[in-house]
């Protein structure tokens, strides 16, 4: 029922029944990546011998670190080193006995270790095939083939992550997609000229690196830096004290820098267009990745803009597709146009998407709405106020002996931190109040939230899977209510929340599901898993 | 049409599948007994906070002086008002909750403090599970949780026949709507398909 296959406990006795040439095609791995995707086609065949490398380099590296701590410590080194040829061996044991085969109704991968299993996956059920290739696949030459399938709830890692030959790889991803898509197979060559809806620079991609990044995360991340000036500043010229600094900086560099780095290795090269109903993305310094997904797969499109990317006029898309996962968390939302001027993602709006285009006429919170928002920004000021009170009291004490500039400003800098926090609050609850809205299309609807980071996200009434509406104690005084949106496959479950609104108003995108379904408006073809 | 509403207010009558309370829109309540069953399930919970809590003052005893008021302050409240909570909450539950089950949707209204109604639509159903933890098994209750692409809603404490009668009334209504699509036509339905 749940569209993902069971696997089974133990190999089927057809299995062991394979031909002679299966056994001597999975014995002989190498031959027969090199031969081609042709040749390994109903054949079983194993992954190439680089993933052993692959799965065993995290360990190694936590391991080496160990080793070297421990050079005055030989019997710790050597328990270590007998551990590390352990995993390399139970890595070597695991792809010898794990198999593939590609047939023609599906992949069936077998493993036959300790846990035997069997896991077959239908081409009638993959929503997607991606190329992976991180360092040591571009070492090895070889890629990563992730395959999704249309799974459940909760789904954030591929159904099968398999390693060959980059070559190989690439064949045997555009035989699948051809089965999937039914395009031709040369319509998925990378190298054929394409005409791109735009074109992203290196200079976007930084931009989007160190303007997509949360305001919140933002602040936080400068706040540790700004500390750790003030603590480097403060310590200057005693022995000792900078431990504070120190670890300042390396919350500010995790906290910030990290994720912009990390964006923009990711981001680099980034190429998006779109043939017939499918959408090609790729893009990847150190990592390159591809992946392309019919549209009917995108379950809602969001249009985002932080702060500062508001400030600049420039705001990017994200899509939320069933079976997208890769495992690394990033591209369970691919990102269909990085941080580009407002006209620009309009158009890309408009060619990639326009499924999810439409004439909006949004609704505002009613006025309930902005007694609910301010009874809780009180709440949040208070606990914020009583938070602050005693370590104001302490810096006061301790800040009034200081001289200079500062034992002046030092004594009173929380409580002033503390009412621009407060006046920061009242501030995004009314622009929240202000910007957040409503919209209920005839076969879309969208919500419009976010008083500092801002985001339009509209979705089909046929991927709604539940909507659960929730009024707390001061809502229901004031007559309002919030909305969860769970839609199909969206990342592990997660939900979409509205605004607060008049219950009949949230009630009625439940209302045209149903209304849907029920007049076969609804087609379950396009949306069921 | 509501097809199966759960059982009336007391439990203690056979449950008519055919029809709710009068004037509850066929909305049901449960069984007095899931109230056993919460009480229960705090207790536990209560017992294990109250644990951390005097771990807590026994630690709390060496910080100077204002902090140990604070922790102190907070070791009593936080307990004196997860108490009253415990203590007045099950009730409220049992008084709130309301669920129902139609030819087309699954409809749950629920909650203490935040009133939460979720609805799913019977189309969206992919599986529906019984589950029954060893609090629940002492008292023959059982949680009914449905399973659709985009999370899982429950009904909970239901008596265990009732549970099953719920689950096998799902997967007839869904077993209904399959074997109406395998017989339809493909012109009838719109759009292209994709599988």
């Amino acid at each position: 029922m749940t569209g993902r296959d069971r696997e089974t406990p133990a190999r089927s006795s057809a299995a062991r029944e394979q031909s002679t040439d299966d056994r001597a095609a999975a014995d002989h791995p190498g031959t027969a990546t090199r031969t081609g995707e042709m040749e390994i086609w109903g054949k079983r065949v194993r992954c190439h011998p680089g993933i052993i490398v692959e799965k065993t380099l995290p360990f190694a590296s936590i391991l080496f670190i160990l080793i070297i701590t421990l050079v005055g410590r030989p019997a710790a080194a050597a328990a270590l080193a007998v551990v590390f040829i352990a995993v390399v061996f139970i890595n070597y044991r695991i792809w010898s006995r794990t198999t593939i085969q590609f047939d023609d109704t599906g992949v069936v991968v077998e493993r036959d270790t300790i846990f035997k299993r069997k896991k077959t996956i239908p081409y009638s059920k993959v929503a997607s095939v991606n190329i992976n290739r991180g360092i040591t696949n571009r070492l090895l030459g070889t890629s990563s083939l992730l395959i999704n399938i249309n799974s459940g709830s909760g789904a954030t890692v591929p159904e099968a992550v398999l390693t060959f030959e980059q070559d190989l790889a690439e064949s045997i991803r555009s035989a699948i997609l051809h089965r999937l898509y039914t395009h031709s197979e040369d319509q998925d060559d990378g190298d054929e000229p394409v005409e791109m809806p735009a074109l992203f620079s290196p200079l976007d991609v930084i931009l989007h690196g160190l303007f997509n990044v949360s305001t919140y995360q933002t602040l936080f991340g400068l706040f540790f830096l700004v500390y750790s000036v003030f603590q480097f500043y403060v310590s200057a010229g005693t022995d000792g004290g900078s431990t504070g600094a120190v670890v300042s900086f390396l919350i500010f560099a995790a906290m910030l820098v990290a994720p912009i780095v990390s964006q923009i290795f990711y981001y680099y090269n980034y190429r998006v267009y779109r043939r017939g109903d499918t959408i090609y993305l790729q893009h990847g310094l150190i990592r390159s990745y591809r992946t392309s997904f019919d549209v009917s797969r995108i379950n809602a499109v969001r249009v985002k803009s932080t702060l500062a990317a508001r400030l600049m006029h420039r705001s990017c898309i994200e899509a939320e597709v069933v079976g997208l996962a890769s495992g690394k968390g990033q591209s369970l939302r691919p990102v269909l146009c990085l941080l580009k001027d407002d006209a620009t993602q309009q158009t890309l709006l408009r060619e990639l998407v326009p499924e999810f285009v439409y004439d909006r006429k949004p609704k505002k919170q009613p006025e309930g709405a902005a007694r609910v928002l301010l009874i809780e920004a009180g709440a949040a000021s208070l606990a914020l106020a009583l938070v602050m009170i005693y370590p104001s009291i302490y810096l006061y004490r301790r800040a009034m002996t200081a001289t200079g500039i500062a034992g002046l400003t030092m004594p009173y800098i929380l409580p002033v931190i503390t009412i621009s926090l407060i006046l920061a609050i009242f501030y995004a609850v009314y622009v929240s109040y202000r910007i957040t809205d409503l919209d209920l299309g005839d076969n879309l609807f969208s919500f419009v939230n976010g008083a500092v980071d801002r985001e339009t996200v509209t979705m089909n009434y046929d991927r709604v899977q539940m909507v659960v509406t929730a009024k707390g104690p001061i809502a229901r005084l004031f007559d309002v209510a919030r909305s969860n949106i769970y839609l199909l496959s969206s990342i592990g479950g997660s939900s979409i929340t509205s605004g607060y609104f008049h219950e009949s108003d949230l009630n009625a995108i439940g209302e045209i599901v149903m209304e849907r379904i029920a007049s076969g408006d609804y087609d379950y073809r396009k949306n069921s898993l | 049409m509501v097809l199966f509403t759960g059982q009336r207010g007391t439990g203690d009558a056979a449950p008519d599948p055919s029809s709710g309370a009068p004037g509850t829109g066929g909305y049901r309540r449960l069984n007095r007994r899931c109230m056993i069953s919460i009480y229960i399930n705090y207790g536990i919970w209560y017992a294990i906070l109250l644990a951390i809590c005097t771990f807590l003052a026994t630690f709390s005893q060496n910080l100077s002086d204002p902090y140990y008021e604070i922790a102190r302050l907070a070791l009593l409240g936080v307990p004196a008002a997860v108490l009253v909570y415990v203590v007045v909450a099950p009730p409220v539950f049992y008084t709130r909750y309301r669920y129902r089950i139609t030819d087309d949707r699954v409809e749950v209204r629920r909650g203490v403090l935040v009133i939460r109604h979720t609805l799913v639509p019977i189309e969206r159903v992919h599986q529906v599970e019984i589950t029954r933890g060893p609090i629940k098994n002492l008292l023959g209750l059982a949680d009914v949780a449905i399973t659709t692409a985009g999370g899982v809603a429950t009904i909970n404490y239901l008596e265990l026949e009732e549970a099953e009668r719920v689950a096998e009334l799902l997967n007839k209504l869904i077993g209904e709507m399959l074997r109406e699509r395998l017989q339809a036509p493909a012109s009838s339905v719109t759009g292209s398909a994709d599988e």
